[in-house]
């Protein structure tokens, strides 16, 4: 069994999927919402990625410079339009206008760009790399590295920055943080901004690997969603290390099952730690059945 | 809306349609008015009157419609036994989600029934063997009623009229019965249901399988009308949507409220798919942009849905009269 194949896999596909979860997670442990629309900035990145390198030759990692701040001025919006007059009413009002704003995105892109799967595909994409009798290429290694090196940045943010430490007041507290002066509102829309941003830059890392299409977000994001529920919904470090756990099951299980039935690997994991232990590995029990 | 006259009016009217109407195309959509009001209501037996939100009723819905076409198709069974098996299956399948995420709240209890619908849509489209896979499955067309080939869209809005008024009818048991005025208390403050000693637990089980059993029934007549069963879109998310969609726009937890948003929702379909000319991807695209920003809208200003909205101007209107 390539037993170095299977981890280089998993590290791979895990730093990835890593970087679409601590977005979420962070927006749910500030913010108290599940972004479903989490999925179609996902793949509006991996359009942007795209065009820009089929209409301006622009090398994506190029792109990924752009798309940070991009994406942190669109999430700006989308929390300013859409999220900012729902914030405090019921979960049933942020559910259905996070998933109303993931139908919207979704077609804007069926509309602009049809439903046609497109791939972005530099010259040095066939280019193999091989460490330790593990075969991978180069935008799967590039990918790795950079979801890495941001997601290890939004944790220094998190922790060291005033605006960080902010953030995680409000998560604690809500109230409490609003009645030390803190502006909540804006502390929100930080939140959103900051996970669109982290999003965007997995969607133009994504961009090389996989087919772009105008539901290609809801594979990750499922993925994403099991990760965070997995390492406790708002809890940033056990995203990340749940993520890294359901690229495990989804590498071992194409390996042992075959990719046609993988899905259903991760699902019933993500059924099963929902069922057992809703709070997920290192989040507080009770959690699932939160009021605020 | 207390009053079942409204109620009356809109299923008296639709059963009228048939006798004047003659156009295939307008008849088409007093159907699928139907077929998509009942599957609302059917969605709000748990999403609304047992706060049971969930986006995973296509699982249900998909269940009913593969029961229909399988038994038709693999065993040359009459669909309306499929309608059965379909309503005793998905009833299980209720029993089985409703058990296992039952203390599940808020955007868990909405997660959980995503995961439960995806897992049937990868066993609907991946199970080769036995659901015939991602082609799905054509329902073959055998004349008579018992066969439920029927070609006269006439007869169609009748059958369907007649399981809308069914699921109306559970509806109204739910909003006038002691077991509904529990629900509405579990919905309201579990914990102080709780304490008061409602069965919580039991009743958002027993919510969910009945409102599973009616969404079966619903996808199973639809399998036969449409004549195809396609697990991407049974299965679908978006399906999940399109009910809880005209449910939230008519009024969550309002009898009525689901038919009036599936009227409302329907109709715009259909008038856009008239006027955009066929299926193309730019018809399904705008629509559905359209379809996106109306369920934010409602939820953000009118979150009582149609229903609530008339009946606050009714209540206001009163109070300025008297």
């Amino acid at each position: 069994m390539p037993l170095a194949q299977l981890i280089a896999s998993t590290l791979l596909l895990g730093g990835i999927y890593a970087l679409i979860a601590v977005g979420l997670t962070l927006i749910f442990g500030v913010m108290r919402v599940v972004n479903f629309a989490h999925g179609e900035f996902l793949m509006l990145a991996m359009y942007v990625a795209f065009w820009s390198f089929s209409l301006l030759h622009a090398d994506p990692y190029l792109t990924l410079i752009v798309s940070l701040p991009l994406f942190f001025a669109v999430g700006w919006l989308s929390y300013s339009v859409v999220m900012r007059p729902i914030i405090h009413t019921s979960h049933n009002v942020q559910v259905f206008t996070t998933v109303g704003l993931s139908i919207v995105l979704q077609n804007v892109a069926l509309v602009l760009w049809t439903a046609d799967a497109r791939f972005l595909r530099t010259d040095y994409y066939a280019v193999a790399l091989r460490f330790a009798g593990a075969v991978f290429n180069w935008a799967q290694l590039v990918a790795f590295a950079v979801a890495v090196l941001l997601t290890a940045a939004l944790f220094a943010f998190m922790r060291w920055t005033y605006t960080g430490k902010v953030m995680r007041a409000t998560a604690q507290d809500r109230q409490a943080a609003a009645l030390m002066g803190i502006d909540t509102n804006r502390v929100y829309a930080i939140t959103w901004a900051v996970g669109i941003a982290c999003v965007g830059a997995a969607g133009v890392l994504l961009a090389p690997i996989y087919p772009v299409y105008p539901t290609a977000g809801l594979q990750f994001v499922l993925i994403a969603y099991v990760a965070v529920v997995l390492g406790g919904l708002g809890d940033m470090a056990g995203a990340l290390i749940a993520a890294l756990v359901v690229a495990a099951v989804e590498v071992i299980g194409s390996y042992v099952v075959g990719t046609a039935w993988k899905e259903v690997l991760y699902l019933l994991l993500f059924i099963g730690i929902l069922v057992v232990r809703p709070a997920g590995l290192f989040g507080q029990r009770g959690a699932e059945a939160f009021g605020s | 809306m207390r009053t079942v006259a409204p109620a009356v009016v809109f299923f008296a009217l639709a059963g009228l349609v048939p006798l004047v109407v003659r156009d295939a195309f307008l008849l088409d959509a007093v159907v699928l008015i139907l077929i998509w009001g009942a599957s609302a209501a059917a969605w709000n037996v748990a999403g609304g009157y047992a706060g049971q939100v969930s986006l995973g009723h296509s699982a249900f819905f998909g269940v009913g419609a593969y029961a229909a076409a399988l038994l038709a198709t693999r065993w040359q069974l009459s669909p309306w036994l499929g309608l059965v098996v379909g309503a005793l299956v998905a009833t299980t399948v209720g029993l089985v989600i409703g058990y296992l995420s039952n203390r599940l709240r808020g955007p868990y209890f909405v997660l959980a029934t995503i995961a439960f619908s995806q897992v049937l849509l990868i066993v609907g489209s991946r199970w080769r063997g036995f659901t015939a896979g991602s082609e799905g499955i054509p329902v073959p067309f055998r004349p008579g009623f018992w066969t439920l080939g029927i070609a006269d869209k006439r007869v169609w809005v009748w059958i369907i009229l007649a399981l809308a008024v069914v699921v109306y009818l559970v509806e109204l048991y739910l909003e006038r019965s002691r077991r509904g005025y529990q629900l509405a208390a579990v919905r309201e403050d579990e914990d102080a249901a709780l304490s008061l000693g409602v069965p919580a637990r039991a009743l958002k089980v027993a919510a969910i399988a009945v409102s599973a059993a009616l969404t079966a029934m619903c996808g199973a007549l639809w399998a036969q009308y449409v004549g195809f069963v396609d697990p991407f879109y049974v299965f679908s998310v978006d399906l999940s949507v399109r009910f809880a969609l005209a449910a939230i726009i008519g009024g969550l937890g309002t009898a009525l409220g689901p038919f009036l948003g599936s009227l409302l929702v329907t109709t715009l379909e259909t008038y856009l798919r008239a006027q955009f000319g066929g299926i193309g991807a730019g018809f399904v695209g705008i629509y559905l942009i359209i379809y996106g920003v109306i369920l934010i809208l409602v939820v953000r200003f009118v979150p009582a849905g149609l229903t609530g909205w008339l009946a606050a101007r009714g209540t206001r209107r009163a109070a300025a009269g008297g």
